[in-house]
């Protein structure tokens, strides 16, 4: 019977090609989006989950304001780094600590000298103390856990960059110097182990770890802080929440005997409602919970929802197709009921067809994904991979499970209306006659293209949003600048400023491409006001170009200028208040001291992070008083045609003067371009959707077409022998399917309108939602609906009417 | 063997009853051939439908084989179709996507048959009819008497007692007509099994041995056919 059954199944498949290939390629469409879905997905899932081990290891977080982008209290992945010595101390449970660098942003690693070989730059080299290995348990292919870091001045490689240095992994007892900056003068390390790359991604991600001493002690002063990541290994699996309060008592503890004696003591130091707060958070939950974006999965909600929306959409269609063409099948069914067959046993028939067509769109589906994954691995800067995917099993386990649920999905209605055909109206032949389940088709089509007609709306807006943001004014002249990753220092600056062609050489603390927050709270007239404040050197302001809207910017004419002046931006200006050029206002500093600034000028705002962030109230000084901070930006702006000459002139110099560290530098083009990034890459995968989506709304409606048009045919045949035209009855048949778009159009207005201006407002900077794309989606949809089912309606219109009504 | 006791079928519209079947008293008895007969929408084939317990009556009882149709569940009606009641249609109705030797064999598949004596089966009736050669034909590539002789061996297949036929050679020419019918006498005396035909054709009628005249749901004559 199976095989008898299996055998019509593929028959009508063969008979119906046109059909099951829609069907087939539709439901792979879903099915693509879905899986990739599941595969990004399992990837973020797999992030530290490489050894047993792992489950005892905690990340610790303190809450604090230092580094944060919005100048605002977070739970910190960065630690003061005194806290691991307080935990290896006062917490028993503790078996290891170990502190880390983390990944900063900015510079891209450092440069590495084997022997006589020219320094390379290598990536996510992390300074750590010795007890790194004894929290991670990383498989060591030479050398060993416990003695790697014992002595300062080693370091443990990854295979891959043993590979990379020396050609071999047997790099035991080889030395490497590393320069950190380009006139460091280098450690010099000896390789004490080479490790291998676990299966799964590990969010403390490194190329080697090593030991230079410096993470071994803590700075003397109290006031100065190192800030780094930190992890303990506990001896057995324990409560958070229990050990989270013990771990506060101990922190509370520990500020105040760190700030005794201060001027600024402990009680101070709370009272803007600062609560200081230590916690520790497993490992396994780290990646899910990034300190100040969101996390993956609250980023790939709205992702996850459109998958499933489409999956959804592919599997709504395959029910309407199979249900449209039921009508081919009635007649089998009513033969099978009245030689005996079970209602149950013709159910069963036709689930094992949908499932031999979801099966071919599985495997479809599986080499479409092999064939969009590398472009989507380089468009979302993963590294996804389906046969190499180190839970192979879990995939295939979730793919079972995808295909049982797709099947039963698809399957069982159609099965179901089927099997509840009566023999009798069936055999007698007029089972045509029936629009039973318009409406539910009718509202599933409009469901479609409510999603549709939303996606192209969206990408209207978003496209007007992103040529808004590529044209708008940054504020800054972004052409003929250039940024070179490294620290002002006036050997190196006053040699540039020789080169023809350079007109400024300066440096900030925050530009585009590097904005590195450093907050301030002042007091102006009594009123004390939270400030971004930038450091800069005098030729800062006019290498960047910057508008000046009162007063004047730095300039050498004035002395005053290296003492205790500033210049605000419009939104510090705003908090202020009026005719502020002139007015001066106060500062204590860390050790208590009131320092006095005075306001000469104020800028119009300029941008140094993307458009989704409002530009800081931002105060400007080139005076050192109050203090500084440096964060290796060299601005150097042309005045010439030729930048690439300048640039390699640049180089030369630099090579003089650095030998042992490369230059790196990015143009504020390529900065800008890069602040849009995110969104292209969004935009992109919106882009993508929607051409799912709107492709599978066409099946649908085709299908539908196609159903009517053939539960139509007497309909049409009666018209035609009347004397309707062609166009008439084209027009007859469309008429229905416009109703179904245009309802469609005036449902999605409104929920693109929210969805829109939802999007809208993770931008400071925005467009009003726009008319324009509401109106060319509607146009689009229904242009698109129109051609769709004209070409049923046509094949309809144009057959001899004779043909049908030759039956019965 | 079948046993209709005031069978009334109709369709209530606005209120008003349409009269399909009335009050219809009959009884048919093993090794019968009946032929029912009447004009356009008398209701044969609705009292047809009945006996193959395809549609319900609104009223009356029903016997079949002892047993009250009327109350039956749905599984044992299916019991009844595999082992005892053979269908064949005007329009033949064999399953497109099947080849001849398929449908033969279908019946015998829902019936649990085991492989051997189903291939004898089939071979034993293909055989008879002469359509060995056709065995892996589809429908379309037959004729339509051809398919019509496939319909009934498929009917046939299951070893029914009663087969019941509406308007088996409605869509065939005589000749073809003539070489069905002769095969369902055959069937009836040689092998004893129960047939009721609707039939439009007086000589069809001929075939039979009972005719029943039904004219607006009503028996009108059941008489008797003289050999």
């Amino acid at each position: 019977m199976f095989k008898l059954n299996l055998k019509i199944a593929l028959r009508n498949l063969w008979k119906n090609k046109v059909y099951a290939a829609i069907n087939i390629v539709g439901l792979a469409l879903g099915l693509t989006a879905f899986v990739l879905m599941i595969l990004y997905i399992n990837h973020e899932e797999s992030y530290d989950k490489w050894s047993p081990e792992l489950k005892n290891v905690y990340q610790i977080r303190e809450k604090h304001d230092f580094f944060t982008p919005d100048n605002k209290e977070h739970w910190n992945e960065v630690s003061n780094s005194r806290i691991a010595n307080l935990i290896r101390t006062k917490l028993p449970q503790a078996v290891a600590v170990t502190k880390v660098d983390n990944d900063w942003s900015f510079g891209s690693g450092y440069s590495v000298k084997t022997d006589n070989a020219d320094p390379v730059m290598v990536n996510k080299i992390k300074d750590s103390d010795s007890s790194f290995f004894k929290v991670f348990d990383y498989q060591f292919v030479q050398g060993s856990a416990d003695k790697a870091l014992e002595n300062k001045n080693t370091i443990v490689l990854k295979e891959s960059l043993a590979l990379k240095l020396f050609g071999t992994t047997k790099a035991l007892g080889k030395t490497i110097k590393i320069i950190r900056w380009r006139d460091d003068k280098g450690n010099v390390l000896t390789v004490t182990g080479i490790i291998s790359e676990p299966k799964t991604p590990q969010s403390v991600h490194f190329s080697a770890i090593m030991r230079t001493g410096t993470k071994d002690k803590d700075p003397d002063e109290p006031t100065n802080n190192n800030y780094c990541l930190m992890f303990i290994k506990l001896n057995k699996a324990s409560d958070t929440l229990v050990l989270n309060q013990t771990l506060q008592k101990l922190y509370v503890d520990f500020r105040k005997n760190l700030l005794k004696g201060q001027e600024e003591d402990y009680e101070d130091m709370q009272k803007p409602k600062k609560l200081p707060g230590l916690k520790v958070i497993p490992l396994a939950t780290v990646h899910s919970n990034p300190p100040y974006t969101l996390s993956w999965f609250e980023k790939l909600k709205p992702v996850m929802a459109i998958s499933a929306f489409l999956l959804l959409v592919s599997i709504i269609n395959f029910i309407n197709l199979a249900t449209a063409q039921s009508v081919q099948r009635a007649k089998e069914v009513g033969v099978k009921k009245v030689l005996g067959s079970y209602k149950s046993q013709l159910t069963t028939q036709f689930l094992v067809e949908s499932g031999l067509q979801s099966l071919i769109s599985l495997f479809l589906c599986i080499v479409l994904i092999e064939m969009v994954l590398p472009a989507f691995n380089q468009q979302f800067n993963v590294a996804l991979s389906f046969w190499h995917n180190a839970r192979l099993l879990v995939l295939i386990a979730q793919l079972v499970g995808l295909f049982v649920f797709v099947t039963l999905l698809a399957g069982l209605y159609p099965a179901w209306v089927l099997s509840n055909y009566n023999p009798v109206a069936v055999l007698k032949g007029n089972y045509e006659n029936g629009l039973r389940g318009v409406v539910l088709r009718n509202v599933l089509v409009i469901f479609q293209f409510v999603i549709s007609v939303t996606f192209i709306i969206s990408i209207g807006v978003m496209e007007m949003q992103s040529r808004f943001m590529s044209s708008k004014d940054l504020g800054f002249e972004r052409g003929n600048l250039i940024n070179i990753k490294t620290s002002y220092e006036d050997k190196f600056a006053d040699r540039l400023k020789k080169i023809p062609g350079i007109q400024y050489v300066a440096t900030t603390t925050q530009v585009l491409g590097n904005s590195f927050n450093v907050p301030e709270e002042i007091k102006y007239k009594g009123k004390p006001i939270k400030l971004n404040t930038v450091t800069v050197t005098m030729d800062a302001l006019p290498a960047l170009g910057v508008k000046v809207l009162q007063g004047r910017i730095f300039s050498r004419e004035y002395k005053s200028d290296t003492v205790n002046t500033v210049v605000l931006n419009e939104a510090a200006a705003n908090l202020f208040g009026k005719n502020l050029i002139g007015q001066t206002y106060q500062k204590t500093d860390w050790e208590g001291k009131n320092n006095v600034f005075q306001v000469v000028g104020i800028i119009k705002n300029y941008h140094n992070e993307g458009f989704d962030k409002a530009v800081l109230p931002t105060v400007y000084k080139v005076t050192r008083l109050g203090g500084t901070s440096n964060t290796n930006n060299l601005l150097v702006r042309f005045n010439t045609a030729r930048p690439k000459e300048i640039i390699g002139k640049i180089e030369k110099e630099w090579r003089m003067l650095y030998p042992n560290f490369p230059i790196e530098y990015y143009s504020m083009d390529d900065a800008f371009s890069k602040s849009l990034e995110e969104n292209r890459r969004f935009m992109n995968m919106i882009i993508l959707f929607s051409l799912v989506s709107v492709s599978l709304s066409l099946l649908g409606l085709f299908a539908l077409s196609t159903f009517v048009t053939k539960r139509k045919t007497k309909e049409i045949a009666v018209r035609k022998v009347l004397g309707a035209s062609n166009i008439q009855i084209i027009s007859l048949l469309n008429k229905s399917f416009l109703i179904l778009v245009i309802v469609a159009n005036l449902v999605s207005w409104p929920i693109a309108y929210i969805i829109i201006k939802q999007w809208l407002e993770g931008f400071a900077y925005r467009i009003d939602v726009p008319f324009m794309p509401f109106a060319a989606a509607t146009l689009i949809s229904v242009i698109i609906a129109i051609l769709t089912v004209s070409i049923q309606a046509r094949k309809a219109a144009v057959t001899d009417p004779v043909n049908a009504l030759k039956y019965e | 063997m079948i046993q209709l006791t005031n069978i009334e079928k109709y369709y209530a519209s606005k209120g008003v009853k349409n009269y399909v079947l009335r009050l219809v008293t009959t009884t048919i008895n093993q090794g019968e051939f009946v032929s029912i007969m009447g004009p356009s929408g008398a209701g044969k084939s609705t009292l047809l439908n009945i006996i193959g317990m395809l549609e319900e009556p609104t009223y009356g009882n029903y016997y079949f084989m002892g047993e009250d149709v009327t109350s039956l569940n749905e599984r044992k009606r299916i019991e009844l179709y595999r082992n005892h009641i053979g269908f064949v249609f005007q329009a033949y109705h064999l399953i497109d996507e099947m080849t001849v030797y398929e449908n033969i064999e279908a019946p015998l598949l829902y019936k649990k048959i085991g492989s051997a004596e189903r291939a004898s089966r089939i071979a034993d009736l293909l055989d008879r009819f002469n359509i060995v050669a056709k065995k892996d034909l589809f429908p379309n590539q037959l004729s339509g008497g051809q398919q019509q002789l496939v319909g009934i061996a498929r009917a046939l297949a299951a070893q029914p007692s009663i087969i019941l036929a509406d308007e088996p050679t409605g869509n065939l020419q005589s000749a073809q007509a003539e070489e069905i019918m002769t095969l369902f006498k055959k069937l009836n005396e040689e092998e004893g099994i129960t047939i009721i035909q609707v039939t439009h054709s007086e000589r069809n009628a001929q075939y039979g041995n009972r005719i029943l005249h039904i004219a607006d749901g009503v028996v009108k004559e059941d008489l008797a056919v003289k050999a």
